[in-house]
């Protein structure tokens, strides 16, 4: 099955969660649903469901570590968090992000100017 | 590098599903519930809120479902259902799968056991590193088969080695040494050279091999032990490297032990190798010098044909020292090693190998035609599982899981018929089959029938696998008739007979051989014949009179037996070979010219007492036979064979005539006294040489050392073997002796011919067995599928004997094109098999014809019984509940 809202795509939700850690530090999976709400001032249609094999993938690679804990509500949770890799990855693929956006915006402002 | 955490990340997934699946669940309820919450919060009702937080969170299901795929390994989980699936398939129809899994078992249990012989043969390397380059060098001449070099020629090529990298020298054969100290044993002693060991790149076990020193004439004897003479006799002791041995009397000093998988490269075995000691002062004086047995390591990168090129200069050298009427009949031969040790067994090994695989083959087919009549039944199933979704691969990759698990099943089976086959194999294979008693199931063997297993079930499984079921099926529109899939059973039916064709073909020229070969004349009679063959130890008969003296006496004793007619002296005995034997041209008669040029080929001959001929049955012909006085030392008479008395003396009596022998100026003239009726003297096959005889007596011509008794009777041979075996213990009591009645010593010539007739006859009928099987499961499954379409042939009208010979045609086209497709095959088969053949040509049309016969016959015979059904079928009920 495919993400099926096509908002997100793959490499951003990635790139959305380690970023999401980075700034909040160790969450668990609704936390970070609800971090990525927020940001996005709701304005992107998360389906919420999609988060946990995109932490799984992550944490495959060495990303993300995840260790269980009591959340707030007194119940047990899955709390994850930045590897030093992760925070490496993150880096790079913010640095990628933002050149690729560059060019984008540039080449859409070059299109609107012609 | 996180490809590996992937990898090792998704395989603990796999391993600890369970626990996971818990996490997952509590963590992803967890979620949900803490979106209800909020939602509460939010304002909405409970049932609402759940609502909406499921909606927010976009299918519980199926994250799972994407989640597990990432984090296990998905296709492992697909094999392990797929196996599931299969095994319950297997264990709930019973039937099939005994049937399935016999006939394979017969397949690779047969396949395997045979490959465990040959393999030896044609393929494991040698126990020698770099194998592939050492080769047997030297010259062949009409009396000698394997290559042989003569000491001088060898001594000169020893110093420059032309396309070689080392050579080495042994004396043919192997001698009898005795040890001589306590518990006195005869052993086998291989005299080779210092270079032996190093040319077959051997170290020994234990000690070290011979110095250059100690490969000298007149240097103290040391000795290094085979590792079984080691363990048997020194208990596999390391402190033997400080002993010494007594051998025939002199002591020898031991210096080392060989590694228990070392062989002799010519596959005799042997106890004791001592040093050759190759005196180059002597070889020269008694020029071309003794028989050498040549083996060499080839450089790297040089092959066989380079090599013979490399020698031809030494060659030239080597044959012009020869004599001269030897020249020409002298060739220079290099051989791969593994080619001189298994040469006439590698036609024999190849061609039961293929047998073997055809019947591996019809195995194959058998099941296949099994699992495709399976997969017509089962069309239902499979296609409402295609109807729900899955796809043609996915049943596809369930059809070989079967398959597989079958042909491993199957495999398993085959493993443990293959372990008692090698067991009968070894237990009744004649002598001389190269390693046969090595061949068991090792890892190399278990590989290979685990390779053979998993194609087999490749090449049964892929039919079924492509079957495709039908959706029409779904919607009632049964067929009436034969469905699809039935031509390919036909097509499968086909090929089985084709293959049990050229086998019965094949096997079918053997056995008429092997009959015309138990059958061919010998020239002898050799029912109630008993033959003792005694080998004196050099130490205790050191003396020819002793040894004279011994086998005198023995004849004496024997003759005293009452129901004893004959009792003979000989050096050696027909039909097997191993006569001595000299050339045409060394027989001089007097008053003719010698012969012009060549050697006129070997010439065999042995020496006799006047029994022999009455013992062995053979007629003289013209003259007399040896009488009691041709045995005092001043007379010379011979005795020619028929063929040698044609040679010599062609269109007159040779009875009279004076020969003089081996060449020799000063030798006696002997005077020919009888001429004897034609023995095969060198296997049952070849008519033999030409040959002569000279009178059993005290000369330095004779070899006194070993020879045969040979005592006719009209008793019963077992209790006179077991007298003669007291006599001669009552003469010399640690003498080993071996005796066999004569027609024990013919049936062995023909044991090799038998075994591989045996086999191959016993494969030709597992295949028409299983040939005969697959006829009679296809014929009876197109009847019940067709039961719909005969109830309705019958109510239009239709006789059953119409009916019958619907069946019976379909039948009849499957063999008649199978039997022409074997028929092609049998011609390319059969050609092969030529030089096994005795006095039988291997296109032999009868035989053709017989193999047609028995299949036909075979055929109607399994198609008879489903045939006779489908002419009973009751209308009434094929229409009402086929």
């Amino acid at each position: 099955m495919k993400p099926a809202h096509g908002e997100v795509l793959q490499g951003t939700l990635d790139l959305m969660v380690l970023k999401t850690l980075e700034a909040m530090g160790p969450l668990h999976g609704y936390g970070i649903a609800q971090r990525i709400q927020q940001v996005s001032k709701d304005l992107l249609k998360l389906n919420q469901g999609t988060l946990y094999p995109a932490l799984l993938r992550l944490e495959q690679r060495g990303w993300v570590r995840s260790k269980f804990g009591v959340s707030e509500n007194n119940r047990k949770a899955r709390y994850y968090s930045l590897t030093a890799a992760g925070r490496r990855q993150l880096k790079t693929e913010a640095a990628r992000w933002e050149r690729m956006a560059g060019v984008i915006t540039g080449m859409l402002a070059g299109t609107e100017g012609a | 590098m996180h490809r590996w955490r992937v990898v090792f990340s998704r395989a603990w997934g796999f391993l600890h599903k369970g626990r996971l699946d818990d996490q997952l669940q509590e963590e992803l309820q967890a979620h949900l519930d803490q979106l209800t919450e909020e939602n509460i919060r939010n304002g909405m009702s409970g049932e609402d809120a759940r609502a909406a937080a499921l909606c927010e969170f976009g299918g519980v299901e199926q994250t799972k479902e994407i989640y597990r795929q990432q984090r296990g390994l998905p296709f492992l989980d697909v094999a392990l259902q797929d196996l599931r699936f299969a095994l319950r398939g297997l264990v709930k129809r019973p039937g099939f799968t005994i049937a399935a899994v016999l006939t394979l078992m017969l397949g690779i249990g047969a396949a395997t056991a045979v490959f465990s012989v040959v393999d030896r043969i044609l393929f494991r390397s040698l126990p020698y590193p770099h194998d592939d380059r050492l080769v047997s060098f030297g010259l062949l001449a009409p009396i000698e088969r394997d290559e042989f070099t003569l000491g001088a020629g060898y001594i000169d090529f020893r110093k420059e080695l032309g396309p070689f990298e080392a050579i080495t020298s042994m004396a043919p054969g192997t001698t009898d040494c005795d040890i001589t100290e306590q518990h006195p044993v005869r052993l086998n002693c291989a005299l080779v050279e210092q270079t032996f060991l190093p040319t077959f790149g051997t170290e020994p076990l234990l000690g070290r091999n011979f110095t250059a020193d100690e490969d000298r004439k007149d240097a103290p004897l040391v000795a290094i032990l085979s590792y079984g003479l080691w363990k048997s006799r020194f208990g596999g002791n390391p402190d033997v490297l400080r002993k010494t041995i007594s051998l025939d009397g002199k002591t020898a000093q031991i210096i080392g032990v060989l590694p228990a998988r070392f062989e002799m490269p010519t596959l005799r075995s042997a106890d004791i190798l001592i040093p050759l000691a190759l005196d180059e002062a002597q070889q020269r004086k008694t020029a071309p010098g003794a028989v050498l047995r040549t083996f060499a390591r080839l450089k790297p990168g040089v092959d066989v044909r380079q090599a013979i090129a490399g020698l031809q200069p030494w060659f030239e050298l080597a044959i012009s020292g020869a004599p001269p009427e030897f020249r020409k009949e002298i060739h220079l031969s290099v051989r791969p090693l593994r080619e001189r040790q298994t040469s006439d067994a590698r036609l024999a090994s190849w061609i039961l190998l293929g047998a073997v695989f055809a019947v591996l083959l019809v195995a194959c087919t058998n099941v296949a035609n099994l699992l495709l009549a399976r997969a017509t039944v089962r069309e239902r199933e499979l296609a409402v599982r295609a109807a729900l979704g899955a796809s043609r691969g996915r049943l596809a990759r369930q059809s070989l899981t079967e398959s597989l698990l079958l042909g491993l099943l199957g495999g398993a089976a085959g493993c443990g018929l293959a372990i008692i086959l090698i067991r009968v194999f070894v237990s009744i294979a004649p002598e001389g089959i190269p390693r046969l008693q090595q061949a068991g199931l090792d890892v190399r063997v278990g590989a290979f029938a685990l390779l053979v297993t998993i194609a087999a079930a490749l090449i049964f499984g892929v039919a079924p696998a492509l079957y495709r079921p039908s959706t029409e099926i779904m919607m009632g529109k049964e067929q009436i008739g034969a469905r699809r899939g039935g031509s390919l059973r036909q097509i499968l039916v086909v090929a089985e007979i084709a293959i049990s064709i050229v086998l019965l073909a094949s096997a079918g020229p053997l056995l008429r051989s092997l009959w015309k070969l138990q059958n061919a004349p010998t020239g002898m009679e050799t029912e109630n014949v008993l033959t003792e063959q005694i080998s004196l130890g050099s130490y205790n008969y050191k003396e020819a009179t002793q040894q004279f003296a011994f086998f005198t006496d023995l004849e004496a004793r024997l003759k005293r037996f009452p129901g004893v007619t004959s009792v003979a002296l000989s050096d050696s005995i027909p039909p097997a070979g191993q006569m001595r034997s000299t050339i045409l041209a060394a027989v001089e008669v007097a008053s003719k010219p010698a012969l012009a040029e060549g050697t006129g080929g070997p010439v065999g001959w042995r020496a006799v007492t006047p029994d022999y001929f009455r013992a062995l049955a053979i007629p003289i012909i013209a003259g007399r036979g040896f009488r009691g006085e041709d045995r005092l030392p001043g007379e010379n008479p011979i005795i020619l064979g028929d063929t040698l008395a044609r040679e010599l003396f062609p269109g007159e009596s040779a009875v009279g005539k004076q020969v003089r022998l081996f060449k020799t100026p000063d030798g006696p003239w002997r005077t020919v006294v009888g001429v004897a009726a034609n023995v095969k003297n060198d296997g049952l096959v070849t008519n033999g040489d030409p040959e002569f005889y000279l009178p059993w007596k005290n000369d330095p011509l004779i070899n006194l050392r070993a020879g045969y008794v040979i005592v006719r009777t009209r008793m019963n041979p077992k209790s006179v073997a077991s007298w003669m075996r007291s006599e001669t213990a009552s003469l010399d009591a640690t003498l080993p002796v071996s005796i066999e009645t004569m027609s024990q010593r013919v049936g062995k010539l023909t044991e090799r011919p038998r075994f591989n007739a045996m086999l191959l006859c016993l494969f030709a009928s597992i295949a028409v067995l299983l040939a005969a099987v697959g006829i009679y499961g296809v014929i009876g499954f197109l009847v019940v599928e067709r039961t719909r379409e005969i109830g309705v042939r019958l109510a239009l009208g239709a006789t059953p004997q119409s009916i019958l010979k619907m069946v019976m045609s379909s039948v009849a086209r499957c063999t008649i094109v199978g039997a022409m497709l074997g028929l092609l095959g049998a011609w390319f088969c059969t050609r092969l098999l030529e030089s096994l053949l005795f006095e039988v040509r291997a296109h032999d049309p009868v035989m053709f014809g017989l193999a047609i016969f028995a299949l036909v016959a075979v055929a109607i015979c399994a198609a008879w019984v489903p045939a006779r059904r489908a002419m009973r079928v009751d209308p009434m009920i094929a229409l009402r509940y086929g």
